[in-house]
């Protein structure tokens, strides 16, 4: 408990945390600015247009922005440490050394999962009040409906957190963790999506863009990514995501010379 | 042994440093070669060496940040990284640099405290102690090298430990925090606590240490008082040099 309290002290007294929790937190202005642009646009299409007229999930869009944030600070609790060197000192206090990633897994965590479910499901009531009934409905949906979705792309934000903090713990290098990262989230998934069949829908199904719609079952056909996998089988890739690169980080870490 | 500090319950100190033929090879170099040393309580152990000599990183193998090839480093007894509560044993100050530059001093030394459990008003205590109280709530990246180090020091000694490492912490500091380094080593020293203080700077050290280890190439080249050094030598410098001549790293090829 006590490495606990530490960690997450660590985390608040800097200032990069609280912008990134910021920046992540503008993802609901993001979501109002594309919901007003898109109810705009409807508004001022010809009326024969408008019954055509289909909208993406904008909180799908928003979801990069909490994403990449909360990915960046996982990879900041650790990598700040190696760059200044302070990780001595904490790894001096705490010889065992693997308290000190569960505790900063559990903060990223909590932080992450909070930041998730308030950015989507925060843009998600705004972009369902801007675009009212236009579109055919598409934000008319009951909420119930829509709530699976929603829950799964927020977790998606905490899984970002704990793989930064995992790659940031096996490369222990600010830049080149951050590099992985912004290549999970945007050139990997260009790549796969350019494969030739049906290796694009094989390794698109794993990316972890497609594993929200992939644990609903809520596929669509316009997806860059594949979706081949069973809910049960989504779930589990997605806590791979989370889990894989940090255990590695802690064994190493447990054997490595600081 | 028995220790009775000011306002402090007596307690059984076990300060001692024990190395046991310790070796740390990297690839094919070897840092520390063979290494065997003890460090006693109610001493300044000054701990001397050229550049590369392996000071450095005896201290990190004490310390259970690296492991050694073959060997052991115990601290009380114990290899470091079995020790529980190891702020209580141990305070080290490795490099007053290690610092994240962003967080203010109150907060770093809090963040070290917490992991012990260690009160918020023993942080307060120590930055008055080590002359930080004004700038305790102002980022660390603005420190100078001297401030840092006070900094350090205060980190060291928040868990009141019976062992104390410090490497090179009189870089940067002004004559007065120089005096008041030495002051505090040796009262440190008084009160029955081992203190194994590396430094370059012969003068200081002679002023300070009662005992003098020095290495060279990774081994030991010498381990004695400075009363006995200085008997041998015409000062404690030129005992260092006449030592560690043979084992210069990085020796300039003469004047």
């Amino acid at each position: 408990m006590n490495v606990l309290a530490s960690e997450w002290l660590k985390i608040r007294s800097v200032r990069s945390s609280q912008i990134l929790l910021g920046v992540s937190l503008c993802g609901i202005l993001l979501g109002f600015g594309l919901a007003s642009m898109a109810a705009d646009m409807y508004d001022r299409a010809a009326p024969e247009q408008r019954p055509g007229a289909r909208l993406a999930e904008l909180e799908e869009v928003v979801l990069m922005l909490p994403q990449l944030c909360m990915g960046v600070l996982g990879v900041l609790a650790m990598t700040s440490e190696y760059a200044s060197g302070l990780i001595r000192t904490s790894l001096t206090i705490v010889p065992k050394r693997w308290p000190i990633m569960a505790a900063k897994s559990a903060v990223v965590t909590a932080v992450g999962l909070i930041t998730g479910f308030v950015v989507i499901f925060g843009s998600y009531f705004v972009c369902r009040a801007t675009v009212g009934d236009r579109f055919s409905g598409v934000y008319q949906t009951p909420f119930a409906d829509k709530l699976p979705l929603l829950i799964a792309f927020s977790l998606t934000v905490p899984v970002f957190a704990l793989l930064g903090l995992g790659m940031g713990a096996l490369l222990r290098s600010t830049a080149g963790a951050i590099v992985l990262l912004v290549g999970l989230i945007y050139a990997i998934p260009m790549i796969v999506g350019n494969l030739p069949d049906p290796w694009n829908s094989r390794l698109g199904s794993v990316m972890i863009g497609a594993l929200p719609r992939e644990i609903t079952g809520d596929a669509i056909t316009t997806t860059v990514y594949g979706s081949l996998l069973s809910p049960l089988a989504a779930s589990a890739v997605l806590v791979g995501y989370a889990t894989l690169p940090l255990l590695t980080a802690v064994w190493l870490l447990r054997r490595r010379d600081a | 042994m028995v220790r009775c500090g000011q306002g402090l319950a007596c307690r059984t100190l076990y300060g001692v440093i024990e190395l046991k033929r310790l070796t740390k090879r990297y690839g094919g170099t070897l840092a520390v070669d063979d290494l065997s040393f003890t460090v006693l309580p109610g001493h300044v152990t000054g701990f001397l060496g050229p550049n590369g000599a392996g000071k450095s990183t005896t201290l990190r193998l004490i310390l259970g940040l690296d492991a050694p090839s073959s060997g052991q480093a115990l601290v009380n007894g114990q290899p470091y990284r079995s020790l529980s509560r190891p702020m209580h044993q141990v305070g080290a100050l490795l490099d007053a640099g290690a610092v994240h530059g962003g967080r203010s001093a109150h907060n770093h030394l809090l963040c070290l405290a917490r992991t012990h459990g260690i009160a918020p008003s023993r942080v307060t205590t120590m930055l008055q102690q080590v002359g930080l109280a004004e700038v305790a709530r102002k980022q660390v990246g603005g420190f100078s090298l001297g401030m840092k180090q006070r900094l350090g020091i205060a980190a060291a000694l928040l868990g009141d430990p019976g062992v104390l490492m410090f490497d090179e912490p009189v870089n940067g500091l002004d004559p007065d925090g120089v005096r008041w380094i030495r002051e505090l080593m040796r009262s440190l020293a008084a009160e029955g606590r081992t203190v194994l203080l590396s430094s370059h700077l012969m003068s200081e050290m002679a002023l300070t240490a009662d005992r003098i280890v020095i290495l060279g190439k990774g081994r030991l080249v010498a381990e004695a008082t400075v009363q006995e050094l200085t008997a041998r030598y015409p000062s404690l410098e030129d005992a260092y040099l006449a030592l560690t001549a043979k084992s210069l790293e990085y020796g300039s090829t003469g004047p």
